[in-house]
């Protein structure tokens, strides 16, 4: 390379001498290669947000992103890279319009476990309860858990040409960390401790789907995160104390960010792909058999019957009534959302455990 | 404002300037967070050591060459250019240009952070908590100073 | 219909679940930092296993069920492999510490720079939108393959996966936010052998990730207020240099953990480190190497213009050697400084060839 000019400075090495350097002739190839250049996006209401960044060439979201390298979207590529390996790159795969938003939305509503849930609420409670959410604590720390696995295990997979997805993604990565660390602390802080580990045959449909992602936020969707809100919804009406409130009502806000995105990407694969409709109604039905299953199980059942009832007393007749209504609530959803993303929606298709009780 | 300058450095003063610090919402905004970490100061030959613990500054005392050992990391400047940093957050309400801790770090072969111990995972504090520390410095444009004795 | 409300009618409740839990009586304390990972490490709820056999995903301390499936197919189930002592502290610093690139940057303090400028800045950028969530990928591959029994270590790596997509997210904001636009991508991070990406080991991942290449970025974007022309610009790189020093923390803490817990992979790990050193002044993830494209981009910044090249050189300088320098203190506190005694490091060289 051609030398310029040369200049002293300080030392090369720590404690030795000054030494003299030489200044390259810059060459400034990488200059005026842009394939949009006088982009001015302005900051609105919100500030300066992901969405609106998608301008002219920005917003063009091809239906293939093949590009194996992390050639950020409107860039100039550079072509030939080794691969890096990523295997989702149809944006009939993973898209969801509300992608950006969401991102922006998770953020704006972060929240701290430690120091924004007034712990000092928690006051001692009578066994029995204390037991019972100490097991459905255990229930939902594991949900958790199985999210962080289930997320973190596709986000790699994923083109960088759908950024938008794979950030949204990182927010409900640790949105889910905050969820596993919070229903863990209450466990640990009353007298309590964790339960019994949950039967988990939906943590085997959302691991063992790894076959597709489309399949997988069928089943993180319809049935995981409508039946974790819905859960936390009653529980939320029916907490004893305001550090549980507080954590029910963060984790609906979490969860239903990442229904939102679910049924949000569903509808937008099964309008632009016509083989999406039948591969998602077979997950579903997979899915709530397995759910089923789960079910089945008295534990989850009866903690949250006590939970509901005030006690093993009031579990047998109020708390169980209560835990009815819950599932009512959740099926008629779940038969709703189907409903709305054109899938079979016939209660008389359910398994027997599954329908709602005023099902005609 | 404090109506009565006090001197820098002296432990009122660094007594005045966490009072500020701990107790206007202004410091604990973007970048602030829960911070753990014994910090040393150094002017000319006067040291002094300054604790912070979760979210605020936990008390400030004179320093032995043994506090300095003991501290994550310590900050050395001669007065004149404690003075010259300090003024320009007074002039402009906090640190502008060339006059923020990290720049001032920066501008000098070694920079202004240092430990004795030489961890620099525990120098590197100086990093992970640069904007506290900056708040923390910050705070002083509303502590009046001197530099005389009387 | 019959059968669920004949569901309903016949419910006897078992409640032999009640009597299988983990250790009773824990009471975990808030302090005055309220309820932190570290306040609930109590009793066996706190130990963490040298060894994990947890395969089926259940939560640290509870009771397992006998017939639970083997869902979790983790491949880092040994504590050494992942381990740092101060996750829990990081972990909350981390979610304190959280910022947003839509409301916490002053987006309009930014004015028109000459065009020289905002190229440079926007190739810049471009790099660092690039780069950024290589750091968001690849720990996200680990997290899935790692035990919940390790739970705070993999807590650490979910907040860093997020302040990644920030990182991304906040430069490509920033170059499109001034009437510049992205410009040409450096393939900085394809897919190499013993590249970040496809490592097979988590250590050698962090080694590199974390250590070499997070430790090089965080120079950087601590020079950021030199090369900065507006308060966004400023208010960016210093966030985002905060969390670079977590990260940095973490790969610096494990390193430390498993140079003591399993002395017999140091020679191992010294490889990593050669392999790093080679690329410092030389690999493209580095910004301050010599790759033109981003290397004169620094210039410009650094110097204020075409026409101060050299003075932006001079200060580019600085920074390759500041890089140096802090990572080898880097290596020295992960436990591994004889390398600079024996001869085996080739650092020496590269502070000389620093300022070619």
């Amino acid at each position: 390379m051609a030398k310029q000019t040369t200049d002293t400075v300080s030392a090369t090495k720590i404690g030795e001498t000054p030494k003299q350097v030489v200044h390259p002739e810059p060459q400034y190839r990488w200059m005026n290669q842009s394939r949009e250049w006088g982009t001015r996006v302005l900051p609105g209401e919100k500030g300066l947000t992901l969405d609106s960044l998608n301008v002219g060439i920005y917003g063009e979201i091809p239906q293939r992103w093949d590009d194996q390298g992390r050639n950020p979207r409107g860039a100039i590529p550079v072509k030939g890279a080794l691969p890096i390996g990523y295997s989702v790159t149809s944006k009939t795969e993973l898209w969801a319009p509300s992608a950006a938003q969401l991102y922006e939305e998770a953020i704006q509503r972060r929240w701290a476990p430690a120091t924004d849930v007034p712990w000092s609420t928690v006051q001692p409670l009578p066994d029995d309860v204390e037991t019972a959410i100490c097991q459905v604590c255990t229930e939902i720390s594991q949900y958790a858990n199985t999210d962080i696995e289930v997320i973190t295990s596709w986000q790699h997979r994923m083109s960088y040409g759908y950024h938008e997805v794979k950030q949204f993604l990182a927010t409900a990565s640790l949105d889910a960390a905050r969820r596993y660390e919070a229903l863990r602390k209450r466990a640990l802080i009353n007298g309590g401790g964790l339960g019994l580990e949950p039967m988990g045959q939906v943590n085997r449909v959302l691991l063992e789907s790894r076959g597709g992602w489309t399949e997988t936020v069928s089943a993180l969707a319809l049935i995981r995160g409508l039946f974790l809100v819905t859960m936390c919804e009653y529980l939320l009406r029916h907490a004893y104390n305001e550090a549980e409130r507080v954590i029910y009502s963060y984790v609906i806000q979490d969860v239903s960010r990442l229904v939102n995105y679910g049924l949000d990407h569903l509808q937008y694969s099964i309008a632009h792909d016509d083989e999406r409709l039948n591969a998602i109604t077979t997950m579903v039905a997979i899915g709530v058999a397995m759910h089923n299953r789960d079910l089945r199980d008295p534990v989850l059942r009866e903690a949250l019957a006590i939970v509901f009832g005030g006690g093993v007393a009031g579990a047998r007749k109020e708390g169980m009534s209560i835990f009815f209504d819950f599932m009512d609530d959740f099926r008629k959803r779940h038969l709703e959302l189907r409903r709305w993303l054109k899938l079979p929606a016939d209660p008389a298709s359910l398994p027997l455990g599954y329908r709602p009780r005023d099902a005609k | 404002m404090a109506s009565t300058s006090l001197l820098f450095p002296s432990v009122e003063w660094l007594q005045a300037v966490r009072e500020v610090f701990n107790t206007s919402e202004q410091y604990r905004g973007t970048g602030s967070g829960r911070c753990d970490c014994l910090v040393g100061l150094k002017v000319d030959n006067e040291l002094f050591r300054v604790d912070f613990e979760g979210f605020g500054c936990e008390s400030v005392k004179e320093a032995s060459q043994a506090d300095l050992d003991e501290a994550d990391f310590y900050i050395e400047m001669p007065s004149d250019e404690w003075k010259a940093m300090l003024d320009n957050i007074r002039t402009n309400g906090h640190a502008v240009g060339e006059y923020t801790i990290n720049t001032l770090d920066l501008g000098r072969e070694e920079g202004i952070a240092h430990s004795t111990h030489g961890d620099q995972y525990r120098q590197d504090l100086f990093v992970r908590y640069n904007q506290t520390m900056q708040f923390f410095f910050d705070a002083s444009s509303r502590v009046a100073t001197t530099y005389e004795r009387a | 219909m019959k059968a669920v409300k004949a569901e309903e009618n016949s419910v006897e409740l078992d409640l032999s679940w009640m009597d299988q839990h983990g250790s009773w009586n824990t009471r975990a304390e808030p302090g005055k930092y309220g309820l932190t990972l570290a306040d609930i490490e109590v009793g066996d709820y706190g130990d963490a296993p040298i060894e994990s056999d947890n395969l089926t995903g259940r939560a640290r301390g509870s009771k397992p069920r006998p017939e639970s499936m083997r869902l979790g197919a983790y491949t880092v189930r040994s504590k050494s492999d992942i381990w740092v002592e101060n996750a829990s502290f990081l972990y909350e610093e981390a979610l304190q510490r959280q910022w947003s690139s839509a409301t916490d940057v002053p987006w309009n303090t930014i004015e028109p720079l000459p065009d020289e400028i905002e190229q440079a800045q926007c190739q810049m950028c471009t790099f660092l939108t690039e780069v950024e969530f290589v750091a968001g990928d690849v720990p996200a591959r680990w997290i899935s393959s790692t035990t919940p029994d390790f739970f705070e270590a993999r807590q650490v790596l979910l907040a860093q996966v997020m302040d990644e997509s920030r990182h991304m997210d906040v430069f490509r904001k920033r170059a499109l936010a001034n009437g510049g636009g992205l410009m040409r991508a450096t393939g900085a991070t394809a897919g190499f052998v013993g590249g970040i990406d496809l490592s097979r080991d988590f250590t050698e991942m962090s080694a590199r990730l974390h250590i070499s290449g997070e430790g090089a970025v965080l120079t950087i974007f601590r020079m950021g207020e030199l090369m900065a022309y507006n308060d966004a610009e400023k208010t960016i790189y210093r966030l985002c240099a905060q969390d670079e020093a977590r990260h940095v923390a973490f790969g610096v803490m494990h390193l430390r953990y498993m140079s003591q817990q399993a002395p017999e992979r140091r020679e191992e790990i010294h490889c990593y480190l050669d392999e790093a050193e080679v690329g410092m002044l030389s690999d493209a993830a580095n910004p301050a190497a010599r790759i033109p494209q981003t290397s004169e981009s620094l210039c410009i910044l650094l110097g204020g213009g075409k026409d101060k090249f050299d003075e932006g050189h001079n200060k580019l300088i600085a920074i390759r050697r500041r890089q140096l320098r802090e990572y080898r203190k880097r290596v020295i506190a992960a436990g591994f400084g004889e390398r600079f005694e024996n001869g085996r490091s080739r650092l020496s060289d590269l502070l000389e060839q620093a300022a070619a």
